[in-house]
Formats: C-alpha cells, structure tokens, sequence
C-alpha cells in the first residue's frame, strides 16, 4: 500500500512536470518565430577584416559580394587597386586583393567589371574598405548562406567590434546593400 | 560482450586478432599523432607569419608606393614574394583541411581497432579480489563530505581572491536617484565661459577667437628687456617650441618639444614661475620617431588653446594631450602623424564644449571638433589642402562661423555640427596665414596669392560669400593680416606694414622697416602692436595715418605673437618668456 | 541650455541624415555595349528540415530506450550511437543540439527573450521528457558530445567516489555560468566553450580543438568527462532521470549480489548495499544531518556573498565592460596600440560617458545574476552534502538513476538470466 502511494506521487510529478514543461515550451515558443540566420549589416561593417579570421569555418563563410547597380565600372577602382598604384592593370604590385580574388574585366570605354571569385575570397574586407573610402561603396562583405553553418552563437558576431551582424529572418537570408536612388538602404 | 577467458595454451584466433587490432591501433595512433603535429605546426606557423600580411611584402609595397615612378626590380620582386605568398597561403588551406580529414580517419581507425583489442582481451571481474563492500562504504562517503566541503571553501576562496584582485578601472557614473534617464545625465549640465570671460584672458593664438583682437586698452607701449625697463619678469622654457603663450587667469601656458620628447609648461602670471611642467605621455598611435619637420617649424609650432582649467597642447607628430590647471593629463589621443613637409602648426581652439583641430595635411586632413572634457570627437570633416593656418571663431550677425584658411581656399564651417557655410577659392602657394575679420567682412592674404576681402550675405538659408576686392603688393608670409574698424592691416616678412582701406583696397598708409615680421600684429583696445623678428615692437594707432605711439624693444629674435591681458603682455621669444607691465601698474 | 541641447540633437541628426542620403560618388555608368549587368547571386541555406531533426531525435531516442530496457543491449546502444554521431554530429555539424537549445529556451524566461522556434524548445524537452519516463537515454546514444566521447572511451577505469562528487559541481556552475551569460546579455557560454563541435565541422579554432582534443584523451581512460563534469544539460537531465518511471537496472531481475558488477560502471553510477554495520552511532549522523539542515541560510547567505564578491572578475566576460576599462584606460593615458574595439568605439557616435555608463549598467546586472548564481552553486553544494548524509537504506547494487548514462555496459557483467529466459 504504502510502495502504490509513493508510485502514484512519482507519476504524478512526472505528468505534472512533463506538463508544466511542455506547456511552458507551447506558450514561450512564438509561433511566428521563423529560423533566423545570422548576416552582416553592410551599413555598420568597419572592414576590420575579423570575419576573415574568427568564422568557425575556415575559409569563412563570409565573403565580398558586388551590387553591380551602385558600381560606378571606374577604371581608377581603389577596391581593386592599391593606393598609389603605378599602373591600372593586373599586375600583383597593384592589385589590393591579397589573394587576386577580384577580377577586372573591360567593358568599353572607359568601364571595367569587377567580379568576385568566391573560391578565392576569405572574407578579408580590404576591397570593401578601398571601395567604401574613396569609390561607391559596392563591395560589401555578406555571410553566405550555403556555407554557413549557423552556429547558435555566431563567432564572428560575437568578435565584430561595431555589432554589424544580426540575426534576420532566413527567407530573407541576406542585407545585400541595393540601389535606391540617392540612398543606400539595406536589400 | 563480456567473454569467459580462455586458458589458451595455444595461439588462438583470439590472440591473432588482439595482435592485429594491436598493431592496427598502434599503427593508426602514431599516423594520427603526427598528422596532429604536422597540423598544429601549420597553424603555428601560419599564427607566427600570415603570408599574405608578410611584413617584408608590406615594405617591398610602401617603397614602390613612394617611388616616383615604378621601379621594375620592385615590381618584380613584388610579383615574385604575392606569388610566393599566395601559394602558401592556399597550399597551408589545403594543407589544413586535407589534414582534418586524415586525422579524422587515423582516429577512427584507431578508436575502432582500440575496441577490438579491447574485446579481445576483455577485462574479467574479479569479485574475489576486491575487499569486502563495507570495508570502504561508510569512509568513502565520509571522505567525499570532507572533500565537498574543502571544495566548497576553494570556490569561495577563488570568489575572495577575485574580489581582491579584479578592481574594475573604469569611472564610475555617480549613483543618481532610480528612474531618472541616464541620458540627461550623460550630457552634464556645465556653465561654459561667456565670450566677455573669454576675452579677458587669451585663450588662444591671437586671442579670444583667434583674430587678433583684444579689449584691454591699459597695455603697455613702452619696455626695454636689456634695460629692464617696464619688465615685471621673464623666465626660461626648457624646449624650443615657436608657439606662443596663451593664458586662464593667472596661469599662462607654453609648450615645447624637440625630437624627443614634447613638455607642456606652466607659469605664474604673477611671478613667473614654472609651476610645472608636464611630458606628454606616449599616446596610441604615438610614432617611435618624430616626423621630419622644418627646423623654423620645430616640434612645437602649433599654440595651445586653453579654457578654464583645461590646457590643450598639439605637437608635430600628431599628439594631442589635455591637461588640467594642475598639469595632470586628463586625456590625450594621437590624430594620425600629419603628412606635412615642414611641420603641423595650426594652432588649436577652444569654444564652449568644443576643441576644433584644423589638420590640414597633403593627404587625409581634417577639421576635427573634440569634446573638451573627453577627446571624444564630436564632429569631422575632410579637409582636401594642406596649409600651416590656424582657424578664428567668429560671431557674424548669421550666427557662430569657424573659419579656415587652406592653402587654396577659405572655408567657413557651423562651429557646433561642422557643416560647411561658404567657400571662396582665392588662395594659392602655401598659406601660413589666418583670417582676418571686421563689420562683417572677412579678409585673407598670403604671399603668392592675393589679399582677398570677403563680405558674406544671405540668401534665404544659404550664406554667399562676395569677393569685394583682391590686392596684391605687399602681402604677408607668416604674420596673419588683422582688420580693425575700416582698415586692414598687413605686416610682411620683408619688414612692410600696410595699412588698407577695408573697403576698397586703397592704401591708406604704408611703412618699411629692416627687419620682418612673424608675430602676427594684434589689435589691443585701441592700439596696434607689431614685433619683428629681431623683438623690435612698433606700436601705433589704427587710422588713416601711420602714428606711432611706441618703440619698444627685445633685442632677441622673436617669432610667436604675444599674449595681452590686462595692463600686461607676455612675450615668448626665442630664448625666454618676458612679461612687460607698465610701470604705474606695478604699484598695485 | 535644454533649448541649445535639442538644437544641437536636432543639427546632429540632420548631419547624420545628410551623410545616409550621400550620393555616390561616381554616377553609374550607361553602357553602349549591350553589356548587362550581371544578378548577385543569393544562394539559399543548404536545408535540412528541423521536423527532420525533431523526428530522428525522438526516434532515436525511443530506439534507445527499447535497446536499453528490452533489449539490455550494449551494441544497440553502440549502434545507434554512431547513426547519432554521424547525424547530429558530422552530418548537422553539431549545430542543432538540446545542450545549446537550453539556453534559446532560457532566454525567453531571462535573457533578452529573442523568440525561439517551436521546435526548438522541443529539442530541449524532448530528452528531459524522455529522462522522466526512461532515464538519460539521450546521453546514452543521441547526444552527439556524448557519442564522441564514447567513442573514445576505450579503456575506461574507475574513478574514487569522492572524486567524481567534487568534480560533478563543476557542472553545476557550468549551468549557472551559462544562465548567468543570459541574464546579463554576454551571449551563449555553453555553445561558445562547446569542445567538440569542431570535430563536428572538422575545423575550428586552435584553442576550442585542443580542449577537445584533451579532454578526448582524458576520455580514453576516464570516460566522458563532458558528460559527467562539465555539462550544464546534463544537470537538468540529471534531476529528471531521477523521477524516471522506468530505468535501466543492472540486473534484469533479483540481484543476487555476486559482486560482478561492482567495478563494470565507469561513471561510479551503481551505487554499493548500504552495510548493515554502520561505522558510527546513528545519532552521530542524525545530529550531522540536523547541523547541516540547519547550516543551509548560512550556506546560502556565504556563496550569496562570494557570488557578489566575485562579479567584477565575472563581468569581465562581457565585452562592453573589457571596452570601457579600454577606453578608461586610453583616456588615462596609459596607452598602448589602439585595438579595432576602441578605434570603433571612437569612430561611433557614443561618448566615453556613456559607455561607462552603459558598463555600469551591465555591472550591476552582473552583481545580481553573481549573487543568484552563488546561492545556486551553494545550493547544488549543500545538496549534494545532504545526500551525502542521508542514508538509504538499499541492500542491493542498485543504479543511482541521476548519474547513470543508461550506456549499458553492466547488463553483461550480471549473470541473472532475463525472467522469461528462465521461464522458457
């Protein structure tokens, strides 16, 4: 008698706790709350260049992304070139990119495309501050979403010394920076 | 599974897997361990030298950045080290993640031969063997309550020693009254001096508001330092510095520097005495070596500003350092070494709650406003031209307007948001020269350029700026031209003094002298003083015609302009700071 | 003055304005050529769907069960062990896991209460709902930290009781560490000190892979040291396996105390008979008890006070407070080379003011969380020495229900045949 009186108050905890528990869960958990991902907000980036360094994933998953609409196609690009390059070409002494990940190619006239070789890029932000200081600013850093891994506590969010990396919806994915006429404004 | 050991006496199948799951393990831990190493010894090295920041790369890309034209061997060399860089930099990724993957496998390898091993030869209970349950029972419990709690004591002892040892060292914000909003706390509420307290001291370089105007009519006309006529006192500065005095209440303030090391000095008005001097501490950003300047410049040549007890002091490689009136340093930052062939001398100026910094460089120059209490910048703005000029604070009937002269333009700025007012381009060469203003007008002169006299109007929101006249037969190198009333006036570094109509140019009067003239001529209540290089002064009346109301002398080589107050001026020269008092003053 | 403060707000803000609408400085180009310009690229998540990860997890978990209290099965456990290993861990990158889910599910109740998918939170209840009914059935094979170290454990050995009970409060403060991270916004302590999931990602950084990579090695001889001294899920599970309805036990029926068992538990999880002799008069112990009964205001009150004592060096954790003692430091002159937080913070719009403010703020939220988290720690402490005190009477080799891992390794130490075996 005495055994059945203490099983009974064991179950009783137990249904109690597992109701409690998964109750608590039911109200807390916000239906509405879709999987968020964690992206770079291009209006803060300082191009400090830590995302090259401090991403769990090596090479990091964040990398130079180009909104073409803002390029201005300048054949003086200072996010190509090195300050004070001598020449305008390929050469490695005037290349910015440490590892030739940004690629020129002549359009006409006087317009040159830049392109980013994502195999290439780790993320080290120096076009983007060369683009951002003297050019239209339409090289930015962007976390890419099919190699990030989305860790509960993002590594390079945590070491981004202007908080420039948020948590956004997934289906949105992206902060890439977009034409507006005469505002940059988040995409 | 546990098996029953088997007494074999022969070799079984038993003992022929051990052995090989054995030797598997062995084999697959040391293949794990140097692959392990060989990775670890990767990332160090990689740690030590990033090959794409490789420090020799960086010098290699700085001397072709500063040669004139491109030089092929460094081009080359360039090309050969990126390419070397480069290869090892994604070689050592490679390296890295190939590497991850044989470590993985080596260690599964491993692990799952380890357990063959294991199940090969299996660990047999030996209950036989162990001693009696309740031998140990009541001890064991008995210990681990002793060890909790001395356990337990070390975490409070690890909590004491962390008291002891962490001191939070950052200001604390005083305890305020809970649900007050820290934000209209964090703006402190401070009476910041009026512009009449300001102008009865010199808080700048050529006075409050830096235009070289004063209020005081009682100073002296008349002294002579190797006589000692009308001398109150002087006093030695340890370093050279071109600067001139500035001074709050009864402390004036000077600095000086050599390549070595910058001073902050402070004097008694009274007496003259050094009531410290205080070394500017290595800031962030501080160069271990002093930038070249020009040996006229020096490493002192731009002026302090100072505002109650607050002293700041700019030197030529870009240290900027407040102290307070008891020379302790209340904050300092370094503004980037200035890329200026002869020397950073724009003197500072301070207003309310703001430091403006005039940074004009050949590249990266600014026109910074700095929080006087913190260093925190309030607001920047580009500057595109270097010039050697110092700003002037003025109040014009459109409101506050901090004024600037670059070496090819003059700018007008909102003192409290820096948002630019007006621009004129009007200047050329190198200009050292600050402005000048009178009834509205601005005025600015520089040798190699015209002088330029500027009214400004108003059109709806927008303030324009109408050259009135340009004039250019005796203009000025270093001395700032001054404007009083309906003249202005220009002294040379030939030794001319021009008077001007500020109208139309006209000359009203010109004199020549032998020596020329670096301190700028300052306006004092209702007379004129210029110093020559040699400390010869030329005190006269502002007005149509030249009238000199006194000669007085220094005899030593003289090139910063003095500060006045009441019935005194205090005069840096090369050699000494002399305090000049008229002699029935003295009395008192 | 307020009137000028507003003023300057508002010129302030227009500034700002005008530098936000800033035209670019080079005017797009309109080309001739035909040339167009290319589309960004936006590729998606690579996606696993979390209704993949819930079903698996409860599946698994219910295998495990069954492997554990029908089928008495070590190599079932084995089994699914390494299906979870290569799932939750080198599949899911060790990224979608009910240790790091505690915090998500915390941070509702005190952190900054960022809201948490559904099934997240039922990553988090669904191992505790299974502890309550089967015991720690997560830890034994879905875990995937605790797969990996039982991977390694190849040639576990006992540990000295008294051992594992000191260093099982290291879990305890790990968990209170973790919970004091939410309270005061420094972030997710139990994710960024995660060992493994390096391993997982094969890759990580230096010092997270050698933590791991010893506590592997440790691994080999003391089994899952995570697990047992360290994880902060792992206490919670702990409290719930306690209550399990069914638990895996070491022998399927009547323990006949053949002693065979008694060093099979490398997680000193099969609590010995109690002796009938007891090594002191009962009245000893009973006072003992009554003196520690009594202590427990005291105990609370002393680990309250060191808590509140050690929050400086706790606080230190938080970023804004290692900033402001920077800029503090750096407007104090004691300068050394700016580092990429102060230049940020210098080119930022925020004065040093209030940042020392906004540090004081957080200071003061530390104190608080310090002081819950001592009381917690004294608790666990005071707990644990009660339970120590405390005799239960239990003439068998009984499984102690919280720390058992239900990893199965004893079911082939106890020569009791399974009850129907008899009966067929």
């Amino acid at each position: 008698m005495d055994s059945r009186d203490k099983i009974d108050r064991r179950e009783f905890i137990r249904a109690a706790a597992v109701l409690a528990a998964g109750g608590g869960a039911w109200m807390a958990a916000r239906p509405d709350a879709e999987g968020m991902v964690w992206q770079i907000d291009p209006a803060k980036c300082i191009q400090c260049g830590r995302c090259a360094t401090n991403c769990v994933l090596n090479p990091s998953a964040v990398k130079c992304v180009h909104t073409y609409e803002i390029c201005g196609y300048c054949d003086l690009c200072s996010g190509y070139l090195q300050p004070g390059a001598k020449a305008r070409d390929t050469g490695a002494e005037n290349e910015l990119c440490p590892v030739g990940a940004l690629k020129r190619k002549f359009i006409e006239e006087p317009f040159y495309e830049y392109t980013v070789d994502e195999e290439r890029c780790f993320g080290c932000a120096k076009c983007v501050k060369g683009c951002g200081q003297f050019g239209n600013g339409s090289l930015h850093l962007q976390i890419k979403r099919d190699l990030c891994v989305n860790c509960n506590e993002c590594s390079i969010a945590r070491n981004c010394p202007s908080d420039a990396i948020r948590r956004v919806p997934a289906r949105r994915g992206y902060l890439f920076k977009q034409w507006v006429s005469g505002e940059e404004s988040e995409g | 599974m546990l098996r029953p050991e088997k007494k074999a006496k022969r070799f079984t199948a038993y003992d022929a897997g051990w052995w090989a799951a054995v030797g598997v393990a062995t084999v697959s831990g040391l293949f794990s361990l140097s692959v392990a190493t060989l990775l670890i010894v990767n990332y160090l090295q990689i740690q030590a030298i990033n090959p794409l920041d490789n420090p020799e790369m960086l010098e290699l890309r700085r001397q072709l950045a500063q040669a004139p034209e491109a030089d092929e061997r460094l081009v080359q060399e360039i090309r050969a080290m990126d390419l070397l860089a480069r290869k090892a930099f994604f070689t050592s990724q490679r390296h890295l993640n190939m590497g991850a993957y044989l470590l993985l496998g080596g260690v599964v390898v491993m692990v799952i031969a380890w357990r063959i091993a294991a199940r090969c030869s299996p660990k047999v209970p030996q209950p036989a063997e162990l001693p009696p349950p309740e031998a140990s029972y009541w001890l064991t419990r008995a210990r681990a309550r002793e060890l909790l709690s001395f356990s337990g004591a070390l975490w409070v002892l690890a909590a004491l020693a962390a008291a002891y040892f962490t001191r939070l060292d950052y200001p604390v914000p005083e305890d305020r009254p809970a649900g007050e909003p820290p934000e209209t706390t964090v703006v402190a509420e401070r009476a910041y001096p009026d512009w009449e307290t300001m102008q009865q001291n010199w808080p700048s370089f050529r006075g409050p508001g830096g235009y070289g105007v004063g209020i005081h009519t009682n100073t002296p006309v008349d002294w002579d330092l190797a006589s000692g006529r009308n001398i109150r006192w002087t006093a030695e500065i340890p370093l050279p510095g071109t600067n001139s005095p500035v001074l709050w209440g009864n402390r004036l303030y000077v600095s000086g520097a050599d390549a070595a090391s910058r001073e902050i000095y402070c004097f008694d008005t009274e007496s003259g005495e050094m009531l410290w001097r205080r070394a500017a501490p290595p800031l962030a950003g501080t160069p271990a070596e002093a930038p070249k300047v020009l040996k006229e410049t020096g490493y002192a040549a731009p002026t302090m500003a100072v505002q109650e007890d607050r002293a700041f002091a700019i030197f030529a490689n870009g240290d900027l350092v407040c102290v307070d009136a008891d020379g302790d340093v209340k904050w300092g930052r370094n503004l980037g070494v200035p890329d200026n062939h002869y020397g950073h001398s724009s003197s500072l100026l301070a207003f309310r709650n703001l430091l403006f910094v005039q940074y004009d460089q050949r590249s990266n120059g600014k026109l910074s406003a700095l929080d006087i209490e913190s260093g925190r910048e309030v607001w920047t703005v580009p500057r595109a031209t270097i010039s050697w000029a110092s700003p002037a604070y003025v109040q014009t009937a459109f409101g506050p307007q901090l004024v600037l002269v670059s070496s090819k333009d003059v700018r007008a700025y909102d003192p409290m948001i820096g948002r630019e007012l007006w621009q004129v381009e009007c200047l050329s060469g190198e200009v050292a020269t600050g402005p000048a203003y009178a009834n509205g007008m601005f005025y600015v002169a520089s040798e190699y350029s015209d002088a330029t006299a500027i009214r400004i109007n108003r059109d709806g929101d927008t303030l324009v700026p109408e050259i009135v006249w340009q004039w250019y037969e005796a203009l000025p190198d270093v001395a700032s031209p001054l404007a009083v009333g309906n003249h202005l006036y220009i002294a040379t570094s030939r030794g001319e003094i021009v008077c001007l109509d500020a109208e139309t140019s006209e000359v009203a009067w010109f004199e020549e002298y032998d020596e020329g003239f670096y301190s700028s001529p300052i306006f004092m209540g209702d007379k004129i003083y210029a110093i020559d290089k040699q400390g010869s002064g030329y005190v006269f009346r502002p007005g149509d015609s030249y009238e000199l109301l006194g000669e007085p002398k220094l005899g030593q080589e003289t090139v910063a302009t003095p500060a006045f107050t009441d019935g005194r001026i205090y005069i840096r020269t090369k050699e000494q700071l002399v305090c000049v008092e008229n002699p029935h003053d003295s009395g008192n | 003055m307020i009137y000028r403060l507003a003023l300057v707000t508002l010129a302030l803000a227009a500034v700002l304005g005008d530098q936000a609408g800033a035209e670019y400085r080079f005017p797009m180009p309109e080309f001739e050529s035909g040339y167009e310009r290319p589309q960004m690229e936006a590729p998606p998540p690579k996606l696993t769907s979390p209704v993949v990860d819930v079903a698996l997890l409860a599946g698994l978990m219910a295998l495990t069960a069954f492997a554990v209290l029908k089928l008495r099965s070590r190599n079932w456990v084995l089994t699914l062990m390494v299906v979870s290993l290569f799932y939750f861990g080198f599949y899911r990158k060790g990224c979608v896991c009910p240790v790091g889910a505690t915090q998500n599910v915390f941070n509702i109740l005190i952190g900054d209460g960022a809201p948490v998918p559904l099934l997240i939170s039922i990553f988090f209840l669904l191992p505790l709902i299974f502890a309550l009914y089967f015991g720690r059935v997560f830890c034994a094979a879905v875990c995937p930290l605790g797969a990996i170290q039982e991977a390694c454990a190849v040639q576990p050995v006992q540990i000295p009781r008294t051992a594992e009970n000191v260093l099982g409060m290291f879990a305890y403060a790990y968990l209170g560490l973790a919970m004091l991270g939410l309270y005061t916004g420094t972030g997710f302590l139990i994710c960024r000190y995660d060992p493994f999931v390096g391993f997982f990602r094969l890759g990580g950084s230096f010092n997270m892979l050698m933590a791991g990579g010893v506590l592997l090695v440790i691994g080999i001889f003391i089994a899952r040291p995570y697990c047992r001294f360290l994880c902060p899920y792992g206490v919670l599970l702990r409290w719930a396996s306690i209550f399990s309805r069914r638990h895996a036990s070491v022998t399927p029926a009547e323990c006949i105390q053949c002693r065979l068992c008694e060093t099979s538990c490398p997680y000193n999880a099969i609590n010995l008979p109690t002796p009938a002799v007891q090594s002191e008069p009962r009245r000893a112990g009973a006072r003992r008890l009554g003196w520690m009964l009594a202590a427990m205001p005291l105990v609370i009150a002393a680990a309250g006070l060191a808590g509140v004592l050690a929050h400086p060096l706790l606080s230190r954790l938080h970023p804004v407070i290692l900033l402001a003692e920077r800029i503090a430091a750096e407007q104090r002159g004691d300068f050394g080379d700016l580092t990429i937080e102060s230049e940020a913070f210098h080119a930022s719009q925020q004065s040093p003011a209030e940042l020392y403010a906004q540090a004081d703020a957080v200071r003061r939220r530390f104190r608080a969380a310090s002081a819950a988290f001592g009381v917690f720690l004294g608790l666990a402490f005071w707990g644990r020495m009660v339970r120590l005190s405390v005799i239960r009477k239990s003439p068998d080799y009984e499984i102690d229900r919280g720390a058992c891992l239900s990893c199965g390794r004893c079911f082939a130490y106890c020569p009791v045949e399974k009850p129907n075996d008899v009966a067929a």
